[in-house]
């Protein structure tokens, strides 16, 4: 009896242990989701008479536990209202692209002939452009916003999906159950959603959980440059980026939005490993 | 008149001819069996009758016409509306032929949704009357269960359940037994022949088996070199066969009253492949009674039993099977 609850816990335990990045993942996606409940100051709030003051400060608005930045905002507050731009940008990045990229590569992989020809030779010069060249001419021309970086990701990002994809499809296509499923009077769309993707959904699971943690770099990479969300919103990168003209009289800046960052994509990287390990086993 | 008429139908991969000239026709509520060795072309038939050939192969000559209407050179769109509704196919591999996350019973009443003859919760219920017809025990439970979890006959029973609920016309089933251990074959010879009667859906049952031929079809067609070589009743067939072809076929059938320890008969030779094919008859180079005369190419001819032979065995009405 005491041995089998012993068991169960240790069980539990390990469950926990081996679980962490999704535990962590999930606590900063309700981190961003309750910003406005969880944060203790107004991250946008102004105190020029408290600049860059050490964490724990004691100011105007209350205790600054992460210190203040260089207008004299609360680094925590900011960086607790920069995980909603992270995620946010690289859930509707990583969808964007998904969408786009599975439609192409599954077009390619079962029509084979020409539309192939023409679809993959796109993807091929897609990913033939340097991404941040890409993202630098698009946001010059559209102007950097919220969405246009959603837009920039996906448009450099895409073709990865799409190149899964097209490789999946192709195995899944001459299947004899996609045949019978097409004798039975199937279209070749509804074969192609409710046949040929269910099959061919894991690897790309697995591309969009390491793809997530790239598009949080990426977004925090184009706030960095100027190219991402503009000031005053809060973001990672561009915390980063102000964080470092005073890395060395005001490390705290630049340091836990850094931290931040860090975390986040190592456990999204850390699950996509875990998911891919599953499903290999599964197969 | 036929359901289905194929007309001289040839199919091809690039330059390579596969099947050509293959004539056959099949009437309401019939069962007619396409048979022949391997790579004789019956499965590309079958599958160019119901448009659904791979890419690389393309029918290049004749007319295949369903219930009157022509699809020559079909090249499968315009045959959506027909497929699964009026004409269905089962295939030989029942494991793989499912799809493999896809709960049996969706998979059943995948036609009825397609062709929207039934709504989803009505589908559904067809779905399960339909597992039950064909023998699946508990098919309310079965229903949601994913092809994994049944066995290889459960399987076929499944796909020939989803090939048959839209009651068509006519049941193309390629080779439907090949699988399967031998008790369950004739579980499912029978199934498939009770169904098929029950709703009078014609059958083409394309096979290399003589036993199954002779106890599922009314006419039979015998294919040989992508060509049909002979064709007629099935008693005609076994009983009067009149291409070389066909008669060494059924010598080959080993007996119980052969005399013991003697050789059992094989056709000599191989199928040559379809790259290598001689002019004129095709089985030239296995046949013993060839002459000069089979350097040309030899015609079906007419009547209800035909052959493509220069010097087809007559008169002789030995009871093979006495």
């Amino acid at each position: 009896m005491a041995s089998a609850t012993r068991y169960r816990s240790r069980y539990i335990a390990g469950q926990l242990l081996a679980w962490w990045p999704a535990i962590l993942l999930g606590l900063m996606v309700l981190m961003a989701i309750l910003a406005p409940l969880i944060a203790p100051l107004d991250p946008n709030r102004q105190d020029l008479l408290g600049r860059l003051k050490l964490p724990g400060y004691e100011g105007r608005g209350g205790t600054y536990w992460l210190g203040t930045d260089e207008l004299g905002r609360d680094v925590l507050s900011r960086m607790i209202y920069g995980s909603r731009v992270s995620i946010t940008v690289a859930v509707l990045s990583v969808l964007l692209s998904g969408i786009v990229g599975v439609t192409v590569g599954m077009l390619a992989g079962y029509l084979r002939g020409w539309p192939e020809t023409i679809l993959m030779r796109l993807v091929d010069i897609f990913l033939s452009i340097p991404a941040i060249l890409l993202a630098i001419i698009t946001v010059a021309v559209l102007g950097p916003s919220f969405f246009n970086v959603i837009l920039v990701l996906a448009l450099t990002r895409w073709p990865r999906y799409a190149r899964v994809a097209y490789g999946q499809t192709m195995s899944i296509a001459r299947r004899p159950f996609v045949t019978l499923a097409r004798s039975m009077g199937c279209s070749v769309p509804r074969a192609l959603l409710l046949h040929i993707l269910p099959n061919i959904i894991s690897p790309i699971l697995v591309v969009a959980t390491l793809e997530f943690g790239l598009m949080v770099l990426f977004e925090a990479g184009l706030s960095f440059l100027g190219l991402g969300v503009q000031p005053p919103t809060a973001s990672w990168g561009a915390m980063l980026s102000t964080g470092r003209n005073y890395v060395t009289s005001a490390w705290w800046i630049a340091t836990f939005p850094g931290l931040a960052l860090f975390l986040l994509v190592l456990s999204a990287n850390l699950i996509g490993d875990r998911v891919s390990d599953i499903i290999g086993k599964g197969r | 008149m036929s359901l289905l008429q194929v007309e001289d139908l040839a199919v091809s991969a690039g330059d390579l001819q596969l099947v050509d000239g293959v004539t056959l026709d099949v009437r309401a509520g019939e069962v007619v069996a396409l048979v022949g060795e391997s790579g004789s072309g019956k499965s590309l038939t079958a599958l160019s009758v119901i448009g659904l050939l791979a890419d690389s192969l393309k029918v290049t000559g004749g007319s295949i016409s369903f219930d009157g209407t022509a699809f020559h050179g079909a090249s499968g769109r315009d045959m959506t509306d027909i497929r699964g509704k009026e004409l269905a196919m089962i295939f030989q591999e029942p494991v793989s032929s499912l799809d493999p996350l896809m709960p049996i019973g969706a998979q059943v009443a995948e036609s009825l949704i397609v062709h929207g003859t039934a709504t989803p919760a009505q589908a559904a219920k067809m779905a399960v009357d339909m597992l039950r017809r064909v023998g699946i025990p508990d098919p309310e439970r079965r229903a949601h269960q994913l092809p994994a979890e049944l066995s290889g006959g459960m399987c076929q029973r499944v796909m020939i359940a989803a090939a048959l609920i839209s009651k068509p016309r006519l049941l193309i089933a390629d080779e439907p037994t090949t699988a399967l251990d031998v008790t369950i074959q004739a579980q499912i010879l029978d199934l498939i022949r009770d169904l098929a009667t029950q709703d009078g859906t014609a059958v083409l049952m394309i096979t290399h088996d003589m036993g199954i031929v002779a106890e599922m079809a009314d006419r039979v067609c015998v294919m040989y070199g992508g060509r049909v070589v002979e064709q007629g009743e099935v008693e005609d067939i076994f009983l009067r066969p009149r291409h070389p072809y066909t008669d060494m076929l059924l010598r080959t059938i080993p007996r119980l009253d052969h005399p013991p320890k003697q050789e059992l008969f094989a056709i000599p030779g191989n199928v040559p492949s379809p790259s290598d094919w001689p002019t004129g008859c095709r089985f030239k180079t296995r046949c013993d009674r060839v002459t000069a005369q089979c350097n040309n190419r030899p015609v079906l001819g007419t009547g209800h039993h035909r052959t493509a032979c220069f010097h087809p065995l007559t008169g002789e009405s030995y009871d093979r099977f006495a």
